[in-house]
């Protein structure tokens, strides 16, 4: 953030231009976004509370029940949910560390090769952020098919290998792959970024007295890394919780619910079921989680730094 | 020698990663533009034939559209999203890099909060407000939901582009008479030209992309290029040459956009004009 100006005392001259109606200059300003953020965000976020305490179905009868959604969440009334939270810890604990270390691996070798070849790889790697979700998906979908149109069995088939259902045999496997993958197209951009700002010094300093490439990377450049990989971390940790969108288009959630994830279950029971009662529910608990994380980022984080993303402390 | 031996195993490494995505990528363009595929990328039949689409219907449930229609929806979906993100987080901008009022790092803040708490989880709810407003299932309303979005990030990516105009601009024009909201109107807009272009294209490419609000909020009335590439996919017959290739069509504009208004914009004064600083 720049430096504070002081305003310059301009206010005095518009202020005889409105006698009467004495209203601040900046709620012209500020009134739009105010209308519209409330619109889709604080209602919606009160709404889902409320929608969540009935049993609203595709009749859209306003008919509260209580906790009975909460209850049937908690109580496990629902079979499915344990496999819901299993799927869902499976997912988080593999695409969290996984995003981050071959993100921090990719930018640690394409910062110690030459410019053109560097700007290739990560050029490949940040494509997935340029495609739109659905090609994402497509793409991922298509590769993985069952049969041997699919990419990676019309290969298998030129080896005499017979077509393997990927998306049968290892659904979550290449769900998290897809997620991954995206991922580390924002974490390999800070993290490139964060690396060229290392002061060339250190590492030189580094290399005339004799350390290799890993003891390079293990002391001087990812201790200086702390901070981008704390704020990566963060953020990631957040998108995936609440992303359901790539889980959707690749695997729907199936084959019989192996890639279901909580956000994903809260959206299939509201629109495919039309259980909207009992999706919000799930979705409320979603929020709550959310809103814990938030207050813990803003803790460690502050909220000053956390206004300054990529930063690195030396 | 031992140093080069490292080089080379560090460029094998990477392109051991890249591997896949080189052919998936290949796969993918080498599908649009021929009957089939073998071992990957190797087409069979190069043709044209993907792309009849064009000029051709498509199935679209029951009935059958034309690929233009879709394109014209998805156009217009985009194009209000853009404009509403690009007006709304210009006048905030503004207020929140100029004027001081109560409640403004409140104000700030607040927008990095809402940018953490995405509006994927609250669909339902958002859902339940559109069919209240009867806004469901017409693309102004969703195209609104969707740049509501889009607006915490770029009223701080506005932000930046005001905090770098000089203040003397601000006090010349209000010193010859100029209300706040014609030296927004008169002197700003002018000057962050690339700032707009730049939450414009923002607000654009993510109303363009997105998925998952369109799917939900306006299954079937409207359809857009990204629900027709879904609805094939979902069918029982799956070409996936068309598919690749539409999905080509698909990627295509927003780039041709980018270069476009890149263009426009690089000639924009931004700080050097003639008697300015």
């Amino acid at each position: 953030m720049t430096a504070k100006i002081e305003e310059p005392s301009s206010d005095i001259l518009t202020e005889r231009k409105r006698p009467f109606l004495k209203i601040n200059s900046h709620w012209y300003f500020l009134s739009p976004s105010i209308l519209l953020v409330s619109f889709f965000y604080f209602i919606p976020f009160l709404l889902v509370f409320i929608i969540a305490f009935t049993n609203m179905d595709q009749k859209f009868n306003w008919q509260f029940v209580g906790l009975i959604n909460f209850l049937k969440l908690f109580t496990l009334k629902d079979p499915l949910i344990p496999r819901i939270i299993k799927n869902t810890i499976i997912y988080i604990t593999s695409t969290l560390p996984l995003t981050i270390i071959i993100a921090l691996f990719i930018s640690l070798l394409t910062t110690r090769i030459n410019q053109t070849a560097s700007l290739f790889f990560r050029a490949v790697f940040f494509l997935p952020r340029l495609i739109p979700p659905v090609v994402w998906g497509f793409l991922w979908m298509w590769s993985f098919e069952g049969t041997r149109y699919g990419v990676f069995n019309s290969i298998l088939e030129g080896f005499g290998v017979s077509p393997i259902h990927w998306l049968i045999k290892f659904p979550m496997i290449i769900v998290i792959c897809a997620n991954v993958f995206l991922g580390i197209s924002l974490a390999l951009l800070i993290f490139t970024s964060a690396i060229a700002s290392i002061p060339k010094d250190y590492t030189w300093a580094a290399e005339i007295d004799g350390a290799s490439f890993w003891q390079i990377s293990r002391f001087i450049i990812i201790p200086l890394l702390k901070w981008p990989i704390m704020t990566m971390t963060a953020w990631h940790l957040m998108s995936f919780i609440n992303s359901y969108i790539y889980i959707f288009l690749i695997t729907g959630g199936g084959p019989y619910h192996a890639t279901e994830v909580w956000a994903l279950y809260g959206y299939n029971a509201a629109f495919k079921n039309y259980k909207y009662g009992y999706g919000s529910s799930i979705m409320v608990v979603l929020v709550i989680i959310n809103l814990i994380l938030l207050v813990v980022c803003l803790k460690t984080f502050g909220m000053k730094r956390m206004i300054e993303r990529s930063r690195i402390e030396i | 020698m031992k140093k080069i031996l490292g080089k080379y195993l560090i460029y094998l490494l990477l392109f051991l990663i890249v591997l896949p995505f080189l052919i998936m990528y290949s796969a993918f363009f080498v599908q649009a533009f021929s009957r089939g595929i073998s071992l990957g990328f190797i087409p069979k039949k190069l043709s044209l034939s993907n792309f009849d689409f064009l000029w051709s219907t498509i199935p679209w449930g029951l009935r059958k559209t034309s690929i233009w229609n879709i394109f014209l929806n998805t156009l217009i979906f985009a194009s209000i999203s853009g404009f509403a993100v690009t007006v709304i987080c210009t006048l905030t901008g503004y207020a929140l890099s100029r004027i001081e009022f109560r409640g403004k790092t409140f104000f700030l803040s607040m927008q990095l909060i809402l940018h953490a708490i995405t509006g994927q989880i609250l669909l339902i709810a958002i859902f339940f407000l559109l069919f209240y407003t009867k806004l469901l299932y017409k693309i102004p309303g969703v195209a609104l939901a969707r740049a509501s979005l889009e607006i915490p990030l770029g009223v701080w990516m506005v932000k930046g582009f005001f905090d770098s105009v000089p203040w003397d601009i601000e006090r010349s024009a209000m010193i010859d008479g100029c209300t706040r909201f014609q030296v927004w109107y008169k002197i700003f807009l002018p000057l962050i030209k690339p700032g707009i272009g730049a939450v414009f294209i923002w607000g654009f490419l993510f109303a363009w992309h997105d998925f998952i609000y369109v799917y939900t909020l306006l299954p079937g009335t409207a359809p857009l290029l990204s629900t027709l590439i879904q609805g094939l996919l979902a069918t029982e017959v799956v070409d996936y040459g068309i598919i690749a290739a539409i999905s080509l069509f698909y990627i295509l504009p927003p780039l041709f956009l980018f270069i476009f208004l890149q263009k426009a914009l690089m000639k924009a004064p931004i700080m050097g004009g003639k008697g300015m600083v």
